[in-house]
């Protein structure tokens, strides 16, 4: 008995060529004369079905382009991150898979995710990785440690303060290998890295909170630079205030209020001197005692700020603040009551869901 | 697309009843993992293949370890490099093929093929971008059914790009062979395309990968023998099978693209035809 090969049932319909008579000539260039190159083998039919080639793969709807795709040989544009002119050529060619941007004359390529890039200004959660002679080596997410040399934290005792050889043989006192800091980019360097500074009292060690690190700039979610990345709000369910802290560089900090006796004394002294009361605390590891409800409240925040990110939404001021309210009501409405902190999976999106549905 | 069988004589269709010049079918994902940089999955027929990107970053302490690297200036271990370093780490599972292989540490096969993804990527990524740090990429391999290193670059390829790393173009891979062995002699073997693991082992093959839609040749691997004169008939199919291979792995990224772009986790691009008007 003869094998018969029954066609095979497609799940979508097998689109007939002839239909549009408008097809007809690129289809003449699918047949067996693009097989060029392997054996010919007689009665052979073609089987790449790819649409096509003379289409324009770039997507006008989304934007997208990806690695190698040409973007324009219009000698007018300058070209910018995210693109490359191969040798011999004139055509900005895209090296990542983003979205482009266009500034002026200047096309850049924004990737759908990459790591953080630093850029001068940035508000940067970090840790610190490594302790050098005068220097500290910090980890802020990016393609390089990030330095923070000892000449640009405030010292304790005031600003006008001699740093000497004491400070330098004492550089752990200030920070040790694994404390958290909030921080500013104060330079770039050529190749790429960065260099950090405290140099306000809005900077400094943390403490008295939890540590979040979600992706960073570029999709899938993360925090954006914005207005506001530090501020202190109000919690609910008899808690204290909480600090939250959103880097830009994707590391988050939420942590308890505590007011700096700077900030006691400003209601006192006022502005003049605020600077040189930097106090010898500033430095210390030492967690303040936190009450449990103000510990469940962080915890609670901190679920909000990952269900932000896993439903790839932004993470901002506002957009915490709201999924904050949000998650409150939605513990109200539980079973367990104010206790209820888990926002993963589902509650997760549900929090997503009310969040955008407005 | 059904099968002709009134054109077509079965005694021309292989093993798996593929036609010569066919592809497996290849199902890949990017973005498999959240907590690492890029990450990406892809199975080409039966050959599985999970892949981890990380960096670039700084690099740490050196864990002296059997890793195939490329890239940077002057390959001193531990030394500050000019570029990126390339890493690459191959785990084959136990598991993943017939035979339950213990495959240690400092096994040659794992070694070169960890060098070969190493030093093709590293050609194809911008790594002088990226002064003084590495780019780890590790990969572990679930199931084998032939055309491992293929699959290797492939899914090496995909996760780079969902890492963000800048890149020349894609490298895509495939294997090619010929349909009767090198003691056969047979002057009219035909050459076929994506072999399985049955027809590795039977029919002499080579793995070739290309650079982008070009016909640059990034990496080509032949481990058996094969008279020269079918050579270029294998070698002009795997090439065309190359490109398929980067229309395929293209339209996965593109999708994944287009579904951040619809749930607004991306913001719009600039169309180029807007760019036109000024």
């Amino acid at each position: 008995m003869p094998i018969t090969i029954l066609p095979p049932k497609s799940s979508r319909p097998i689109p007939s060529r002839r239909a549009d008579p408008e097809d007809v000539p690129s289809d003449s260039d699918s047949d067996t004369s693009s097989q060029a190159g392997g054996a010919d083998l007689d009665g052979d039919i073609p089987m790449i079905t790819t649409a096509n080639k003379s289409s324009p793969k770039y997507d006008s709807n989304t934007g997208i382009v990806t690695p190698g795709e040409l973007i324009t040989s219009d000698p007018q544009w300058m070209r910018g991150h995210g693109t490359y002119i191969p040798l011999g050529t004139k055509d900005i060619t895209s090296s990542v898979a983003g979205t482009i941007t266009r500034t002026n004359k200047l096309i850049s390529v924004r990737p759908l995710r990459a790591r953080y890039t630093p850029e001068v200004g940035d508000l940067v959660v970090g840790r610190i990785v490594e302790v050098q002679a005068k220097r500290w080596r910090v980890d802020v997410g990016s393609t390089q440690l990030a330095s923070l040399p000892l000449s640009a934290i405030n010292l304790p005792g005031g600003i006008l303060r001699k740093r000497t050889e004491t400070d330098e043989l004492q550089i752990r006192t200030f920070f040790a290998e694994g404390d958290l800091l909030v921080a500013e980019v104060q330079q770039l360097f050529q190749d790429g890295g960065a260099s950090l500074h405290t140099r306000s009292l809005k900077y400094g060690k943390l403490r008295n909170g939890v540590f979040v690190a979600v992706t960073g700039m570029g999709g899938g979610g993360g925090v954006v630079r914005s207005r506001r990345q530090v501020w202190t709000m109000d919690a609910a369910n008899g808690a204290g205030q909480i600090d939250v802290v959103l880097g830009v560089n994707g590391y988050v900090w939420i942590s308890k209020h505590v007011e700096t006796p700077a900030e006691v004394e400003n209601k006192t002294m006022g502005i003049t001197n605020m600077e040189e009361n930097v106090s010898a605390t500033m430095y210390s590891s030492q967690n303040d005692p936190i009450d449990s409800d103000t510990m469940r409240e962080i915890v609670r925040l901190r679920g909000v700020v990952t269900a932000l990110v896993e439903n790839s939404l932004r993470v901002d001021e506002d957009m915490v603040v709201r999924g904050y309210q949000e998650a409150v009501e939605m513990a109200l409405l539980s079973s367990k009551g104010p206790e209820d902190v888990y926002l993963g999976g589902e509650r997760g999106q549900q929090l997503a869901a009310a969040l955008t549905g407005v | 697309m059904p099968l002709d069988t009134s054109t077509y004589s079965l005694g021309l269709l292989r093993v798996d009843g593929r036609r010569w010049n066919e592809l497996r079918r290849i199902h890949a994902q990017i973005r498999t993992q959240a907590a690492a940089d890029g990450s990406s999955y892809l199975e080409m027929g039966h050959t599985k293949v999970m892949c981890v990107v990380t960096g670039p970053t700084e690099p740490g302490p050196r864990r002296g370890g059997n890793v195939g690297s490329a890239g940077g200036a002057g390959a001193a271990s531990g030394g500050q490099h000019k570029d990126a370093e390339v890493l690459v780490n191959i785990v084959i599972a136990g598991f993943s093929s017939v035979d339950r292989k213990r495959r240690g540490k400092g096994d040659k096969r794992t070694l070169e093929m960890q060098s070969t993804v190493a030093n093709a990527l590293a050609a194809s990524l911008h790594i002088h971008l990226f002064p003084h740090s590495q780019i780890t990429i590790s990969l572990h391999v679930l199931s084998q059914d032939g055309s491992l290193l293929a699959a290797l670059i492939n899914a090496a390829t995909l996760a780079c790009v969902d890492a963000g790393i800048p890149m020349t173009d894609y490298v895509a891979a495939c294997t090619a062979g010929s349909t009767s062995t090198y003691a056969a002699n047979d002057e009219s073997a035909d050459p076929l395309l994506d072999l399985n693991h049955q027809e590795e082992q039977e029919l002499p093959g080579l793995t070739v990968a290309t650079l982008g839609e070009t016909d640059r040749v990034a990496v080509l691997v032949c481990e058996s023998r094969v008279q020269v004169s079918r050579l270029e008939g294998m070698l002009a199919v795997g090439v065309d099978g190359c490109k398929q291979v980067r229309e395929i792995l293209d339209r996965v990224v593109r999708e994944k693209g287009r579904k951040m772009i619809q749930e607004g986790t991306v913001e719009r691009g600039t169309g180029l035809n807007d760019m036109d008007v000024d």
